[in-house]
């Protein structure tokens, strides 16, 4: 392993690749996951209705773009190495939410508990089926 | 102002999951994301907390800020999966497995905890 110590001024640039990286990423998921909520107004109350595609779409793509960037360009990148900081700790991050996820599965399971279960399901297959497309360029 | 507040929290849990990541590291050198499911797992819970508490809450943007922007923020789906896909290329299957498993028992786990205590 390399040495995975920093000192105090690459711990503070650390820390401010990941905040801006951060920002910008969850600034992406708030504003998109507003717009899907603009685009579904007040109705009938049925579980598909509640269905979070935005963020599961949002959640699919950084699986996908992480592990693309992981197994390619940053392969031979140590953990603290501030543009796997900036794009997958920050960026990524920030863009991507399990704890949004519970949140709407909650909500679904008010309305139909199949309907929840179905959503986690899909929402964790999809997690691997996207992971599984981000190995495949890089396979051999 | 909601979406900047929310962005600003947003990347203060970003700060927090890598500064978690960094200390475990640093004191026990691996490239097994723990301090990543334990991130995703307590980000899980506050969120249950707080949207147990914030239950037809006419008060939208302390939830909002808290959940999308801190938890979220927090939390990461990208890792959640991305790192377990590069452990079973370098032959790992079975830490790879354990980790896309348990992490989200872990997080519906502790979110239904959250909600437990602010019932």
């Amino acid at each position: 392993m390399p040495n995975l110590s920093l000192s105090p001024k690459q711990l503070a640039l650390a820390v401010s690749a990941t905040a801006a990286g951060g920002f910008v990423g969850t600034l992406l998921r708030a504003w998109l996951t507003g717009l899907e909520h603009l685009a579904n107004p007040n109705g009938p109350v049925t579980w598909p209705r509640e269905i979070p595609w935005v963020l599961l779409a949002i959640n699919f793509v950084g699986v996908f773009v992480a592990t693309r960037l992981l197994r390619g360009p940053l392969r031979h990148r140590d953990p603290n190495n501030l543009t796997r900081i900036l794009v997958i700790t920050g960026f990524l991050g920030g863009l991507t939410s399990y704890s949004g996820l519970f949140v709407d599965v909650a909500a679904i399971w008010h309305v139909c508990v199949g309907g929840a279960l179905v959503v986690t399901f899909g929402a964790i297959l999809s997690g691997v089926a996207a992971a599984w497309l981000g190995l495949l360029r890089h396979h051999r | 102002m909601t979406l900047f507040l929310i962005s600003i929290f947003g990347a203060i849990g970003c700060v927090v999951r890598y500064l978690a990541e960094y200390a475990v590291r640093r004191h026990h050198p691996t490239n097994r994301p723990w301090a990543t499911v334990a991130a995703n797992a307590v980000g899980c819970g506050v969120a249950g907390f707080v949207a147990y508490h914030f239950l037809g809450s006419a008060d939208a943007h302390v939830r909002d800020v808290v959940i999308t922007g801190f938890c979220g923020g927090l939390t990461t789906f990208s890792s959640a999966f991305a790192i377990p896909a590069i452990l079973q290329r370098e032959h790992h299957w079975g830490y790879s497995l354990t980790l896309v498993l348990t992490t989200p028992l872990t997080c519906a786990g502790l979110f239904v905890l959250g909600m437990s205590l602010a019932h």
